[in-house]
């Protein structure tokens, strides 16, 4: 999943790690007095396939009352098209909120997500080698217009996550389309002209069943059924993109009322939404109301003000300069949440060939400088990292590249570089940065002093678009120049193949550093085909093989979000699952 | 205006002028010898505030023309420093107390502090941003000059076509908005000249161009009025039946004339200039390298740091009101010495 915030664009092209060492971070920044914060273990989570509606209500949760959500520097989806929907944001507030899907995440009392059924009865019935699952779709689920939710409809919403013409952001393109029977050559009902989705035999309806055929085995497919992608749309044209967009119809415990994209989303109680058929939501607060594109600093004031405005308002971000006054302020309501986000440095394979100067990179990144000058805290918002999965995920192994944490040391990457005989004269390395953003042009003038300092020549060139737009076109021109790239990515289920195959495998659109061995891309097609009890560690595995061998990206750091909830906001946690606020047990104190 | 032309049909009986005087007094016989421009300068030199702004108009000059050795003589540089060693990120990225200010006291090594989150020098970044901000604004100000003074000259002497067509120019170029198109610009500069070694020279021109475009039409629609009054003057009129070529009317009777209408356009334009200058910038468009007081307190303006380390914005506001208030004030005092109506 890719991040959208421009501040990850930003991590994208240059924040990062947290150097341990040198220049260490003072200790006299406690002045504060506040809540030492250390990393929760995130964990991969668990599932629970028998858990049924109506949730578990929270303890001294009460009704009513208005949630005012700041999104700061976050412009929010561009639509609100389930189908389409592939960001943090989107996700984070449709899936919990409005459009619900095969099945869920809840947060369980240590804050681990679980999975647990949504619209079918349970997590799904896979065959033997998981090449087809089976979902029984309950039949207590209604739409806001009071229609019940068909099997019909749930069947034709995963057909449309089928048209990547149509959803070209959708996730779909990446999951149904590689793992669906037949997905490869149909292109969905409104490119292929077929309004009814007759002519995909990958999935078949009976009765409050639906089965999917997969092309290769899919063990992850409840996983993927937790995206609002894989849930019920309108039949013919009432769904149709992109006026769906726009105002999607709602099965959630919340409707749309008005929408105005990058501005504001606010949504009201669904009256038809019924508690008892839904194992994991809530509907407490009579009304939510996402402000998107927030100033920063602005919102800062208003969430640290605790006037009547913000105490029932919850921030999804908090400017590193607030850090201190409101870990001090707002002890249990300043909220740190691990995103399962990792921010990265690609050096292109094709033209850093070698391994000594890719290390020579990582040694000559000043991990800690570049936070602080970009806005992050660190330890705090940026975390050291030592390879692509995050911390917590399945099969994870904790293991270092050079034998302990690679810090900012320009010695040992001049001594690499000689090592690789670029010794006698600067290694040249040319990347963009977002020159709109004074906290990118200050992290980049620390990148640049880092890699100088560390045997580099720098060209950094000045880009007023996002970075990624240059680094996911091949025929651009700058694009062409680059041999250092940046990529943030966060994980869509806990699992390894939502992080190594799409960053890693030969060919995948986010693997910028176009990194492409033969051995590892048959690895990968390998684990998907292996028992599932086998696969976390299987991709753990891999992901130690390939920074040791090859180390062709240079994870900078792991990513945390801070989440500010206002003081009559009750029950202020965040969501394990994606990295945004738990707004499906969130209430408003009375 | 035009002071030493002025007939008695100009003065009137509104002259402000002293009463009559004696020829032969010694008062007269002072005032004779003099230069109608020198006696522009004995005013000025008397007008106290005027003084003062002069001074402070220099003091940016030579900060400006000087900001190599006296950052050299004080021994800080644009030049990054490593954030993590000036700067406390756990401290909401303000300086360590050591760097000075706000947690410490001055140093010599940092005699205006350290920047918070990246730890660059304050004083070099504000000696190089007053380079920057007088080099930008002194060139569009020459240029817009020169074409505005142009414009107006042949619009209001030759008159008719000409002038139809001139005035068109000037007004097509009123209608377009210029926030508008410098925001336009931007992006094309930057997708053009993104590779290029020189981009930051070529923004800096960009910038001068866009704001020279957009500032010629005050001074032509000045220039061309003041011409239509004086064409039908006198001494026109004889050095055309005399068959001065126009080049020569223009040039050896118009623009002398006009000397004070030009000085204090420019004396308005400048700081103009200036002003807009911080402005683009501090909304990312025009200078994006940091060196500028508008990217200064873009920067600066973020409430924590307002609260804990005010003299951060301070330092480049200061900088812009100083230099702005005194060029325009400098302006008004060359007017009222150039304009022998002024009461004083």
């Amino acid at each position: 999943m890719k991040r959208n915030k421009p501040l990850a664009l930003v991590a994208g092209a240059a924040l990062l790690t947290l150097a341990a060492c040198g220049g260490g971070s003072s200790d006299d920044g406690d002045n504060g007095g506040g809540t030492d914060r250390t990393f929760g273990d995130q964990e991969g989570g668990t599932k629970d396939a028998e858990r049924q509606g109506p949730a578990a209500e929270i303890e001294g949760a009460a009704a009513g009352g208005t949630i005012t959500v700041y999104l700061p520097g976050d412009p929010g989806p561009d639509t609100l098209d389930p189908t389409a929907g592939w960001s943090v944001t989107g996700n984070s507030i449709q899936q919990a909120l409005t459009s619900r899907s095969l099945t869920q995440y809840v947060r369980d009392e240590e804050g681990q997500p679980v999975l647990v059924p949504d619209l079918a009865t349970d997590l799904g019935t896979a065959n033997e080698d998981y090449t087809e699952w089976t979902f029984t779709i309950r039949d207590d689920a209604t739409w806001e217009d009071g229609q019940p939710v068909t099997a019909e409809e749930v069947a034709f919403g995963i057909c449309r996550s089928l048209d990547s013409d149509a959803f070209p952001s959708g996730a779909g393109t990446e999951y149904s389309k590689t793992y669906f029977e037949g997905a490869a050559d149909y292109e969905g009902p409104y490119t292929g002209k077929d309004p009814k989705c007759e002519n995909w035999s990958g999935i078949s309806v009976e009765g409050q069943d639906i089965t999917i055929s997969m092309a290769t085995p899919f063990p992850d497919m409840d996983y993927w059924g937790a995206f609002m992608a894989m849930g019920p749309a309108p039949l013919g044209n009432a769904s149709k993109p992109p006026n769906y967009g726009t105002k999607p119809l709602s099965n959630g415990p919340y409707k749309v009322d008005s929408y105005k994209p990058n501005e504001e989303l606010v949504l009201v109680k669904n009256d038809q939404w019924s508690a008892d058929s839904d194992p994991g939501r809530h509907q407490y607060a009579d009304e939510f109301v996402f402000k998107f594109n927030q100033d920063q600093a602005k919102v800062d004031e208003i969430m640290l003000s605790d006037n009547s405005d913000s105490q029932t308002a919850v921030s999804t971000g908090l400017g590193s300069d607030k850090y201190n006054d409101a870990n001090s302020q707002l002890g249990d309501r300043l909220v740190q949440q691990t995103s399962q986000c990792v921010a990265t440095l690609t050096p292109d394979y094709t033209k850093i060939t070698d391994v000594n100067v890719r290390k020579a990179l990582a040694y000559a990144y000043p991990y800690e400088d570049v936070w602080i000058a970009g806005g992050q805290v660190p330890g705090v918002t940026r975390i050291p990292a030592n390879s692509v999965m995050p911390p917590g995920m399945a099969g994870k192994k904790d293991f270092q590249v050079d034998g302990e944490q690679i810090t900012y040391d320009p010695e040992k990457s001049k001594e690499l570089l000689a090592e690789a005989g670029y010794g006698d004269e600067p290694y040249p390395i040319t990347m963009v940065f977002y020159e709109v953003d004074p906290l990118a042009v200050a992290a980049q003038d620390q990148i640049t002093k880092g890699f100088e300092a560390g045997g580099f020549s720098v060209k950094a060139i000045p880009v007023q678009d996002s970075p990624y737009n240059v680094w996911l076109d091949p025929d651009n021109k700058v694009n062409k120049k680059l041999n250092l790239r940046g990529v943030s990515w966060c994980s869509d289920w806990p699992a390894g193949s939502t992080m190594l195959p799409p960053l890693l495998k030969g060919g995948a659109v986010y693997n910028t550093a176009l990194f492409d061995e033969a051995s590892v891309n048959d690895e990968m097609d390998n684990i998907a085909t292996l028992p599932l009890e086998e696969q976390a560690d299987a991709w753990g595995a891999l992901d130690e093989k390939i920074m040791t061998e090859y180390f062709p990206i240079i994870p900078t750091a792991f990513l945390n979000d801070l989440f500010v909830f206002g003081s009559k906001i009750g029950n202020p946690t965040g969501d394990g699952s994606i990295g945004a606020p738990n707004y499906k047990d969130l209430y408003v104190m009375q | 205006m035009s002071a030493d032309t002025a007939g008695p049909e100009t003065l009137g009986s509104l002259s402000t002028e002293p009463e009559h005087q004696d020829p032969n007094s010694q008062q007269a016989k002072e005032i004779a010898g003099k230069s109608p421009m020198r006696i522009a300068l004995g005013r000025l030199a008397k007008d106290k505030i005027a003084v003062v702004c002069a001074v402070v108009v220099l003091f940016f000059i030579i900060c400006a023309v000087f900001a190599g050795p006296i950052s050299a003589a004080f021994g800080v540089s644009l030049e990054t420093p490593l954030a993590s060693e000036r700067v406390d990120g756990l401290n909401q990225g303000l300086p360590k107390p050591e760097m000075g200010p706000p947690n410490g006291p001055f140093t010599m090594e940092h005699p205006m502090g350290v920047a918070p989150r990246t730890g660059e020098d304050n004083l070099a970044y504000w000696l190089y941003g007053c380079r920057v901000s007088l080099l930008i604004a002194a060139t569009a100000t020459l240029f817009a000059s020169v074409v505005g003074v142009i414009v107006g000259l042949l619009a209001g002497f030759l008159g008719g076509a000409v002038d139809k067509m001139l005035s068109f120019f000037i007004d097509m170029f009123l209608t377009i908005p210029f926030l508008l198109a410098a925001l336009t610009i931007a992006p094309i500069i930057n997708d053009r000249f993104n590779l290029s070694d020189n981009y930051g020279t070529i923004q800096k021109t960009a910038l001068i161009v866009v704001l020279s475009i957009f500032g010629w039409m005050g001074t032509a629609r000045l220039i061309r009025g003041e011409v239509l009054a004086l064409r039908e003057r006198e001494f026109v009129q004889a050095a055309r039946v005399m068959g001065m070529p126009t080049r020569r009317i223009l040039f050896k009777e118009l623009l002398p004339n006009l000397a004070a209408p030009i000085i204090i356009s420019i004396s308005l334009m400048l700081p103009t200039f200036v002003a807009l200058e911080a402005g683009l910038a501090f909304l990312g468009i025009g200078v994006t390298d940091g060196v500028s007081w508008g990217q200064t307190i873009l920067k600066a303006t973020n409430l924590t740091f307002f609260r804990e380390y005010p003299q951060y914005l301070w330092q480049p506001l200061l900088g812009i009101v100083a230099l702005v208030l005194s060029l325009n004030l400098l302006g008004d005092a060359v007017r009222d010495a150039l304009d022998p109506k002024t009461r004083r």
